[in-house]
């Protein structure tokens, strides 16, 4: 089975190496890559294509501007987007036209949604 | 080997006190005693023998405080390291005034965090550079528009003695300031004692002789 493949772009810095320290011990998913800045976010995508991009959840409980912009060219890829100050996160696919907040904001949470809904794929591929 | 420092993480936030609570816990020289919700934290950090309280909320230091006179007297306080998303100068002076000792902000690495939680064991504080830069500046402001508080911080006044100096200036007595600061008439007369031999003067009118009129106001 091939690897899950994640590009984290977190903010702040301390929420992305937390989110970091939760999946890189896995072995069945990768991190493709790794950003700091919304600008770079497009080309990362480019380069990277992950199966989920992981993003800071905004304080309106929206995903952040570059994303929107990221995802109508790449409908395909699943964003789980996280909170740095509450528990709250919400998971995007847009080709499927799904929004759901059902994914916990913690480790268990986190990583279920990433193998969940990947294997899901899979299975409709 | 000496002992572990025993770490206590209070957040909201799950994921986060799952992550810090392993990274902080691979640490041969840390120990993670507990990692709860900011509800479930309250009260109880200050019961067990944390010696560093790591947390994601200043609220918390405020609502821990109707708690504390619960807390036993053979534990000492906890070093509170604030973990803050946000960096933010207001919030920042109100976490040194709730007796915060070290403030991480939100460009900090994880590794800046184990840092200041040693830190923070060593009985040192924890400051970013930019914030620190802030305090400097805040205190020295602070030094121009009051000089009074200058001259009592210079005799080496503790807060308590610097605030019954005024009342001493109204012609209270040791009873009348003891009722009004809640504490026993001999306390008050040590305070005034003291200060008398930190200003250099043998009684409360050579004391208002000594120091200036705005200091007794």
């Amino acid at each position: 089975m091939k690897a899950i493949r994640v590009l984290v772009a977190n903010r702040p810095r301390l929420m992305r190496e937390l989110i970091l320290a939760t999946i890189a011990d896995q072995p069945d998913i990768e991190i493709v890559g790794e950003i700091n800045d919304d600008s770079e976010m497009e080309n990362a995508v480019n380069s990277t294509r992950p199966d989920f991009l992981i993003v800071a959840l905004e304080k309106s409980n929206r995903l952040p501007a570059a994303c929107d912009l990221v995802l109508q060219n790449h409908p395909r890829m699943k964003v789980i987007a996280i909170s740095p100050n509450s528990n709250s996160s919400v998971f995007y696919w847009t080709s499927l036209q799904v929004r759901s907040s059902e994914i916990e904001a913690s480790e268990e949470g986190v990583l279920g949604a990433l193998r969940g809904l990947h294997a899901r794929v899979e299975e409709v591929q | 080997m000496s002992e572990k420092v025993r770490v206590f993480i209070a957040s909201e936030n799950r994921l986060v006190r799952e992550s810090l609570s392993r990274i902080l816990s691979k640490r041969c020289d840390l120990e993670v005693v507990s990692s709860q919700g900011l509800a479930d934290a309250l009260g109880e950090a200050m019961h067990s023998d944390t010696e560093v309280l790591v947390l994601d909320s200043l609220e918390y230091l405020f609502l821990e405080k109707s708690e504390e006179k619960a807390v036993p007297e053979r534990l000492a306080r906890p070093r509170v390291l604030l973990v803050c998303m946000e960096e933010d100068e207001r919030l920042f002076l109100r976490a040194i005034r709730a007796g915060v000792l070290g403030f991480i902000a939100k460009d900090a690495s994880a590794l800046d965090v184990v840092a200041a939680v040693r830190c923070l064991a060593r009985g040192e504080a924890v400051c970013p550079p930019r914030l620190c830069r802030f305090l400097f500046d805040f205190v020295a402001a602070q030094a121009v528009e009051f000089p009074q508080s200058c001259v009592k911080i210079r005799l080496g006044l503790t807060r308590r003695e610097q605030q019954l100096i005024p009342m001493i200036g109204r012609g209270l007595t040791n009873k009348e300031i003891a009722s009004q600061l809640n504490l026993s008439e001999q306390t008050v007369k040590n305070h005034v004692h003291r200060i008398l031999h930190k200003v250099g003067v043998g009684n409360r009118l050579s004391l208002l002789g000594a120091l200036e009129p705005g200091m007794l106001n």
